[in-house]
């Protein structure tokens, strides 16, 4: 008896149909949303009864829909540059710095991840009421920024720990000073983790609901709880074009960044 | 001669850079201090846009202010986290259940003054009633929606939701979350049972609803009437009149043992500020050019008693004191107190 000479070509099949089963389970629920935008009718219909853009037009007409996204884009940017600055610094002051106690501070920077979200949100509402600021615009960027700012930290630490100090060492001994040698050979080289933590950020940002929630000032919303506030009363197709444009902003974020920085450095985070 | 000005020194440029940081951020409130502002919540949708493209921009120039509305859920634990003698709403609109909610917390007050709110004197019993917190501005008739293109037998009581042809297309609510579904709830009991409060009844009665289709929101619940998914379910008359003219083949059924009523309520904040204006503010949307505008607007039947409508919402919503009279208001102040046992116990009954 030999053995089953299929073997190969059957663990080979086997492999790319959990691959496709991957990708359908990820990619699924996009096509979905871009089948209950492009619908005509005003509710979920499948299989679909034609193609319509009716949606999308009442999402950039909607005075609403526009001034939210607007504000998600700028919060999300604000919160981008916010996020990466301090915690690609935090990251390096954490693996470089020598201060006592790193582990505790590094698990404090993460902190804002364990805690449900909507406790940060209203913990944060509580604290502007007590200051008597109101819900300031900058209060919502410093809540988004509080709870991106752990992935920021995290990706930049995953880089400097394989980071070859000696690199910083001969910069140095070639008369590099400590300024040149950040922004010249330490900045170059943390890059892929700063990267991948500001796009996260910003992610996190334009998506996030629960810290909103508790933060976005009236009349000033941003785009998930205009979304949330619109399907309470009126689910329609306009859900899934503002889902559509969502997912083709992120996809456009992501092809920007591949064109100005590249994203092959990413995937080895 | 000309003096040279010294350089600006680091603590100088820290001073002022502090200073400017201050001003842009109080800048607002400055801006604003001298217009009294009212805060208030509000629904979204058709009431929304009907409210800030009209009314409250008429409000604020009758009355020189600005309204600040919060659309952005949820208004209890805002105002909750708010202090006491500095809420973060002057006036709190939102439905009965969550009233009695907020009045147990002590966020809002029992009662409107009626002195100074002088539209309260033409507003039908109901809207004042004891088992209402605040006043009631306008409410919906909650009864049966369904199709009309499926062949369904005829529907006349709540008790028809319980036949099985409707297995499998039967609509209700996830009852913890859904004020509807927790008026459906206690009419459940009186139904099957010795009143809105006969629990057990009630639990009972809901085993025998499955299978039902559940959702969160009442604006799904049309959909899925509108889409065929739902056959038959419980539903406000507005979420199924609002689609009149449209051709759709839907209708809302009035159950002869009478409909429930989802209040939509108005109360004032015991810390509020601006306390006339909150009173004037009640009192416009209980005058009756505001009622008859979001009456038509979103399909709400109006509390004013003097508001004349238009044949066609006249003939549909409860405009006489005949139809008034056939809604059931649920005491929201004996269900909250039992609320916690009772969203336990329907999870349990269907989750099984």
């Amino acid at each position: 008896m030999t053995a089953a000479p299929f073997t190969p070509r059957l663990g080979r099949f086997c492999y790319l149909a959990l691959n496709v089963a991957v990708v359908v389970f990820l990619l699924a629920p996009i096509a979905i949303v871009f089948v209950f935008a492009l619908n005509p009718t005003p509710y979920i219909q499948f299989p679909p009864v034609g193609v319509s853009l009716r949606w999308f037009e009442k999402f950039f007409a909607s005075r609403d829909f526009m001034n939210a996204l607007r504000l998600s884009l700028e919060v999300a940017v604000m919160t981008t540059i916010a996020a990466t600055l301090f915690g690609a610094s935090a990251a390096l002051a954490l693996a470089r710095g020598g201060l006592p106690g790193t582990r505790v501070i590094t698990a404090i920077m993460l902190s804002p991840l364990m805690l449900p979200a909507i406790l940060t949100g209203l913990a944060l509402f509580q604290s502007y009421v007590l200051l008597d600021v109101g819900r300031p615009l900058w209060g919502l960027v410093l809540g988004h920024t509080l709870v991106s700012i752990p992935y920021v930290v995290r990706t930049t630490l995953a880089v400097l720990q394989n980071f070859d100090t000696r690199l910083e060492e001969a910069a140095g001994n070639l008369g590099a000073g400590p300024l040149r040698t950040y922004f010249e050979v330490t900045l170059p080289l943390t890059k892929p983790g700063v990267m991948a933590g500001a796009v996260f950020a910003f992610i996190v940002s334009f998506d996030q609901f629960p810290v909103s929630l508790f933060l976005v000032s009236p009349g000033r919303e941003t785009l998930p709880i205009t979304l949330f506030n619109y399907l309470k009363f009126d689910l329609d197709g306009t859900i899934g074009a503002a889902s559509a444009v969502s997912i083709l902003l992120a996809v456009l974020v992501v092809l920007g960044l591949d064109r100005t920085v590249g994203l092959r450095s990413y995937a080895k985070l | 001669m000309t003096k040279s000005r010294p350089p600006l020194s680091r603590r100088q440029f820290l001073a002022t850079s502090a200073a400017a940081g201050i001003g842009v951020i109080a800048a607002p409130h400055i801006a604003h201090a001298d217009a009294a502002t009212l805060r208030i919540t509000g629904w979204g949708g058709k009431w929304g846009q009907t409210m800030s493209n009209e009314l409250i921009p008429a409000f604020e120039k009758e009355f020189k202010c600005k309204v600040e509305t919060d659309s952005a859920f949820p208004y209890l634990p805002k105002l909750q986290a708010s202090s006491r003698s500095a809420p973060v709403y002057d006036v709190l609109h939102t439905n009965s259940n969550e009233q009695w909610a907020a009045l147990e917390m002590g966020i809002v007050e029992a009662k409107i003054d009626a002195r100074q709110v002088p539209n309260i004197a033409d507003v039908y019993p109901y809207a004042v009633s004891d088992k209402m917190v605040g006043v009631c501005i306008f409410t919906s008739a909650i009864g049966l929606g369904m199709r009309t293109d499926k062949g369904y037998g005829k529907v006349s009581s709540w008790k028809d939701l319980w036949d099985r042809a409707y297995d499998g297309v039967r609509g209700g609510y996830v009852i913890p979350v859904n004020s509807l579904g927790q008026a459906f709830l206690m009419m459940s009991g009186a139904l099957f049972g010795k009143g809105m409060t006969d629990l057990d009844a009630a639990y009972a009665a809901m085993e025998k609803l499955k299978p039902i289709k559940l959702v969160d929101f009442t604006g799904t619940m049309e959909k899925m009437i509108l889409s065929g998914e739902v056959g038959v379910a419980v539903i406000h008359d507005s979420g199924i009149l609002r689609y009149d003219g449209q051709n759709q083949p839907t209708t809302f059924v009035a159950p002869s043992e009478g409909v429930l009523s989802l209040e939509q309520v108005l109360t004032l904040t015991p810390g509020t500020k601006v306390r006339e204006l909150a009173n004037a503010y009640v009192n416009y949307m209980l005058s009756p050019s505001v009622q008859k505008t979001l009456a038509e607007s979103v399909w709400y039947s109006p509390a004013n008693s003097k508001v004349k409508l238009d044949d066609k919402y006249n003939e549909k919503l409860l405009t006489t004191p005949e139809k008034v009279a056939t809604l059931i208001q649920p005491d929201w102040k004996w269900y909250n107190a039992r609320k916690d046992e009772i969203d336990s116990r329907v999870n349990r009954i269907f989750r099984a």
